[in-house]
């Protein structure tokens, strides 16, 4: 966002979800994720480690809640009637509910930012510009989800001794100290999608940009792709589901309606959808 | 230059601060601006706005001194004859030693330059160069949608003069020898010149 924005458009990006959504959104990138067929095996984070120069921060650091880890699978063990004798740990098995930045729409995240380095893109993204970034951590303070996380040290000599600095993508940048980050649904896949289709002379369609965790999921689970495109794989996947942006309460009469958004009665209108899990009584 | 002039106009728009002094100082400025604004809209190249700014910078030591002023200027040659990922790849790309021996195998095989460019491909060595246009890791950029949008897209653009195009960021390369940075390349000057063409003002379209 240029200097020219936010002298004259910057309350045109801060309204928009009172108005009923940004009106010029060139795409509206979103993602459908099947709880049943969430085994938890943890692929999709750990190709979100290797696609965005995630840092292994180390067990104590981890304890102490400063790990990176855009996309995390967060475990519950929430059905201790249907296990054996072990309350804890019931016999078949916890759930599973991989967690990455919900992209929310009204995200709480960016008004607080005393910088404007978080912001909405006209892809419907919740961007994190890091070079603009102070580092106050407002942010992820008012994220409900608590889905950003801060460089509270610089890893990259800890984390990537030569030659594993070979690893490193290129197409984003290695965040030092003093920074927030988060994920950022592969925007350089985005970029790159968007390139390649312009390159062609058409629209960016279904299957062009896939982001590392949807391409790793070994069960097809996540599923990635913009919401506006009516013949997108996901779109079929919300309508299916009877979810739809802007609506914060979803009717769970029909017991074979299974969608729903995390935390979506705050109303931050989030653009990921998660399929609830079904187990037998 | 262009943000003041903006300001400017805008003040006077709103009636604030329409003292007789800001008033004097208002049209001075607006006046300097658009003499900025005219010689920038002068250049050759159709439809485009190049940035100003200039910046020296410092000579940056090469295996071979090569010449670009006598294969660009001299001779002619388009610069993406050699440098042919341009303009359809984010790097521009430095020529494989084989594109010089495809010419140099027989001319000019007597220069000492081109001596010790034979030297390097017979006996199977990378020349190493060293780059001297270089930004930043925190930013995306590619040749590619640059030249598709000055060159090959840009009507009443002549390919044949694209060096203009690539003079707005490299400066002069055809009087050179060896290239140099004679451009800021900082943000504030990516940014005028996208103001003044309509570029992409998202912080994500160039900021990774």
């Amino acid at each position: 966002m240029s200097l020219k924005n936010i002298l004259e458009n910057w309350s045109h990006y801060r309204r928009a979800h009172e108005e009923g959504g940004h009106h010029e959104y060139e795409h509206m990138w979103g993602m459908a994720i099947d709880l049943n067929k969430c085994t938890g095996c943890n692929a999709c984070s750990v190709a979100c480690y290797a696609e965005n120069n995630l840092p292994t921060v180390g067990k104590d650091r981890m304890r102490k809640g400063q790990g990176l880890h855009w996309l995390r699978m967060e475990r519950y063990w929430d059905e201790p009637d249907l296990g054996g004798d072990d309350k804890e740990y019931q016999e078949r098995g916890g759930s599973f509910l991989p967690m990455m930045c919900q992209h929310c729409n009204a995200a709480t995240c960016e008004p607080v930012c005393p910088v404007a380095a978080t912001y909405h893109t006209p892809d419907g993204l919740n961007a994190q510009v890091y070079n603009r970034c102070i580092g106050s951590r407002y942010c992820s303070n008012n994220c409900p989800y608590r889905l950003r996380y801060f460089n509270f040290y610089s890893y990259y000599e800890e984390s990537w001794p030569e030659p594993l600095n070979m690893q490193l993508n290129p197409d984003l940048s290695v965040r030092d100290k003093g920074v927030m980050e988060k994920c950022t649904f592969c925007i350089q896949r985005i970029r790159t999608g968007k390139d390649a289709a312009q390159r062609e002379g058409r629209e960016v369609k279904d299957g062009d940009v896939v982001t590392a965790c949807a391409q790793t999921c070994p069960t097809e689970a996540i599923v990635f792709g913009d919401l506006l495109d009516k013949d997108a794989q996901v779109t079929k996947l919300w309508k299916a589901q009877e979810v739809e942006l802007g609506r914060a309460k979803q009717d769970k009469s029909d017991g074979e309606l299974r969608g729903y958004r995390v935390l979506e009665g705050l109303n931050t209108d989030p653009c990921v959808m998660y399929m609830d899990r079904v187990r037998e009584a | 230059m262009f943000v003041s002039n903006k300001f400017l106009s805008k003040r006077r728009g709103k009636g604030v601060g329409q003292g007789k002094v800001s008033q004097c100082l208002a049209m001075f400025f607006s006046v300097l601006a658009s003499v900025f604004i005219v010689a920038a809209a002068q250049a050759e190249v159709p439809n485009a706005k190049p940035p100003t700014g200039t910046h020296s910078g410092e000579d940056v030591p090469q295996p071979i001194e090569f010449p670009h002023d006598i294969h660009a200027d001299i001779n002619g040659i388009n610069c993406m004859y050699c440098h042919t990922y341009a303009r359809r790849s984010k790097v521009a790309g430095i020529p494989p030693t084989s594109k010089c021996m495809g010419c140099h195998s027989i001319i000019a095989t007597d220069k000492p330059r081109i001596k010790k460019l034979t030297e390097y491909w017979e006996n199977n060595e990378t020349i190493l160069w060293n780059k001297v246009h270089d930004v930043p890791d925190f930013v995306h950029f590619t040749h590619e949608k640059h030249l598709q949008r000055f060159v090959f897209k840009n009507e009443g653009m002549d390919v044949a003069n694209v060096s203009e195009v690539c003079a707005f960021c490299h400066g002069d390369v055809k009087k050179m020898t060896v290239a140099k940075k004679v451009k800021p390349l900082n943000m504030g000057f990516c940014v005028r010149c996208h103001e003044a063409n309509d570029g992409p003002s998202d912080c994500w379209k160039c900021h990774k």
